[in-house]
């Protein structure tokens, strides 16, 4: 073993001896882990949570879309925009990793019964309703209502409704709305929650005659093995951002990811205090070590220890003092959130949340960051005393031993 | 070997300035022994700190072993300590938390080598001053005498062209401040050893080939 570490494990050995430090040590080493503990533990909670929400968004959102620029002009550009899309549909169906397209229009309008008459986000599928939207029988073919709308209309499936959209077909009596009566086909509830605006699902061909104008899309499912960010490089690339942009998976859902990340972050920023102030503690500890050690210090410098040496003795104790500690707490959060996650130990009421338990996943890239966060702390703390020791006159060192 | 020359050091004890050391000179060849005496507080520490690279002159030069001490950089005096100078300080500076062999070999481990390669060199010289059957205890579980004779033989373990030091028998009864001073001069002989002492006993002084005295800030034969 070198000088600096044999100096530094018995300093460190001799912390268990006097009261004052030994007292003041395991606080330090206590704090320390119980620091590590609530950072693994909390980031453990959010990475669980954003695990699920992220699987839960990654179910509802295509993994690619392609959003047909134009669309929505009017009734005039319409033909054109449908063979357009047919056109993009065909070349995107083609490029290598997708597996399947479906074109989409997007519009709103109102739906009524009898006197009743509800707003509605109306979604035009084309084959079947997309795979992202809940629908039991995917087979059915025709109007296609969110459970909330058909409580708020009184609808059952089969009855009819009239659907009516705010672009009005021109008749040899003028301008008049366009609107068509469907029989319901099927109710829908979704597992996402009350927030969110459903849309009423209806066949493509349907929604274009209703919705001439219509915004368009391109949803594109992607092979298994089939890399997203590559494929949408290549489309990118490769599609006139006059014709269409397309939006990956992430894109998509930028400002949620934002808001996970900058959660996490500031979760993170919070818990780190408890570390930043047990490394408090450790400058505390050090600073009476060095107290206590200071006449030796002395004499080692005397004795010939260069103050690179005498500095680097203290940043070892520091190590000593704070390692044991920050990896006790580590292991203890993790193994605790593996026990809770394991278990299900922390319900939660599944009307309200998208997982019936708090769900804990420990990540190894946020260990090292709880475990670089506890090593800049307690580094920062045992420089100072590490400075201190280097800068210790020998004579006047020594000389305090006998005042 | 040890060249001193209009040496000159203060200290400040509040508003009042306190001249220590007026010029002092010394010359020492190798393998020459010098006892410096006088009375307490005349500055015989303060010179051997100086001689020894841990305070610095005011004035003056001071060269051992053809360094200019006075001239050279903190980190390359912690070297020339190690390297050159032996300490035997008077209150035997023992690490409490090391062993008396490994208090011996100390010096060595600052040099880099291994406690192994040190081990033997450092029980011989615990048995010249009989000690041997003590290596293994800490500096509280021995007496005075015994800390000061450890300190001793950490001051000659890596065998230094200069060994410096202050009251070396000071805590020590007479048999065991004889066997101090066979040591000493075996190493003087042996290595060629050059020895400054500060002491109070005329034994030593005798033993030492000048006695010089500092009194009043200067150095005058004895």
């Amino acid at each position: 073993m070198g000088f600096v570490w044999h100096v530094a494990l018995r300093y460190f050995r001799s912390t268990r001896a006097d009261a004052h430090i030994r007292v003041l040590s395991s606080l330090t080493a206590g704090g320390l882990a119980v620091g590590a503990a609530a950072l693994v533990l909390a980031l453990a909670a959010l990475s669980g949570f954003q695990n699920h929400l992220l699987a839960d968004l990654s179910r509802h959102t295509p993994a690619l879309q392609l959003e047909l620029a134009g669309s929505g002009a009017g009734a005039a550009g319409d033909a054109d925009a449908e063979e357009e899309s047919a056109a993009l549909a065909a070349w995107a169906g083609a490029t290598n990793g997708v597996s399947a397209v479906q074109e989409l229009l997007y519009a709103r309008g109102w739906l009524a019964v009898g006197a009743s008459v509800e707003q509605v986000e109306v979604l035009g599928f084309e084959k079947a309703p997309p795979v992202w939207i809940p629908v039991g029988d995917r087979t059915a073919r025709g109007l296609i209502v969110p459970m909330a709308v058909a409580q708020k209309l009184g609808l059952a499936v089969g009855e009819t409704v009239r659907v009516f959209s705010p672009r009005p077909g021109l008749t040899p009596l003028g301008p008049r709305p366009r609107t068509r009566t469907l029989p319901v086909a099927g109710i829908y509830r979704s597992d996402r929650a009350d927030y969110e605006e459903l849309p009423v699902l209806l066949p493509l061909e349907e929604a274009a005659a209703l919705f001439a104008g219509g915004d368009r899309r391109l949803d594109l499912a992607l092979e298994p093995d089939a890399e997203p960010e590559q494929v949408a490089g290549f489309l990118r690339e490769t599609v006139d951002p006059a014709d269409a942009t397309v939006i990956g998976w992430r894109e998509a859902n930028r400002a949620l990811l934002f808001v996970l990340r900058l959660e996490k972050s500031l979760v993170f920023s919070a818990v780190v205090l408890i570390v930043a102030v047990a490394a408090f503690a450790l400058l505390a500890s050090l600073s009476l070590v060095l107290s206590s050690k200071r006449s030796e210090v002395g004499a080692l410098a005397a004795m010939g220890a260069p103050p690179a040496r005498l500095h680097r003795i203290f940043l070892a104790l520091g190590a000593l003092l704070s390692v044991g500690g920050a990896g006790l707490g580590g292991a203890l959060g993790a193994g605790v959130a593996a026990f809770l996650d394991r278990f299900r130990v922390i319900s939660l009421p599944p009307d309200v949340y998208i997982v019936e338990y708090v769900p804990f996943l420990v990540r190894g890239s946020d260990v090292l960051i709880v475990v670089a966060s506890t090593v800049v702390f307690t580094g920062a703390a045992s420089l100072l005393s590490a400075r201190k020791a280097s800068r210790l006159d020998p004579v006047e060192a020594m000389r305090s031993a006998r005042t | 070997m040890i060249s001193v020359a209009g040496v000159t050091k203060a200290y400040r004890d509040g508003a009042v300035r306190r001249q220590v050391l007026r010029g002092v000179d010394l010359e020492l060849g190798p393998g020459g022994t010098v006892a410096i005496v006088g009375p307490s507080g005349s500055g015989k520490s303060t010179l051997l700190n100086i001689l020894g690279a841990l305070d610095t002159a005011d004035a003056g030069t001071v060269r051992i072993d053809g360094v200019d001490v006075s001239a050279s950089r903190p980190v390359a005096l912690a070297g020339f300590r190690n390297r050159s100078l032996g300490f035997v300080f008077q209150f035997h500076q023992l690490l409490p938390d090391f062993t008396a062999i490994e208090n011996v070999i100390m010096p060595g481990r600052i040099a880099g080598r291994s406690a192994n390669s040190l081990r033997g060199e450092g029980m011989d010289l615990l048995a010249q001053v009989g000690l041997a059957d003590r290596a293994a205890d800490f500096p509280q579980q021995l007496s005075g005498g015994e800390r000061q004779r450890v300190a001793i033989c950490r001051a000659l373990v890596l065998e230094p062209p200069v060994l410096l030091a202050d009251e070396p028998t000071g805590n020590l009864d007479a048999a065991s401040g004889e066997q101090v001073l066979e040591l000493l001069d075996g190493l003087r002989r042996r290595r060629g050893t050059t020895m400054v002492l500060v002491t109070h006993n005329p034994e030593v002084a005798r033993r030492c080939g000048s006695v010089l005295r500092l009194d009043g800030g200067r150095l005058t034969p004895a």
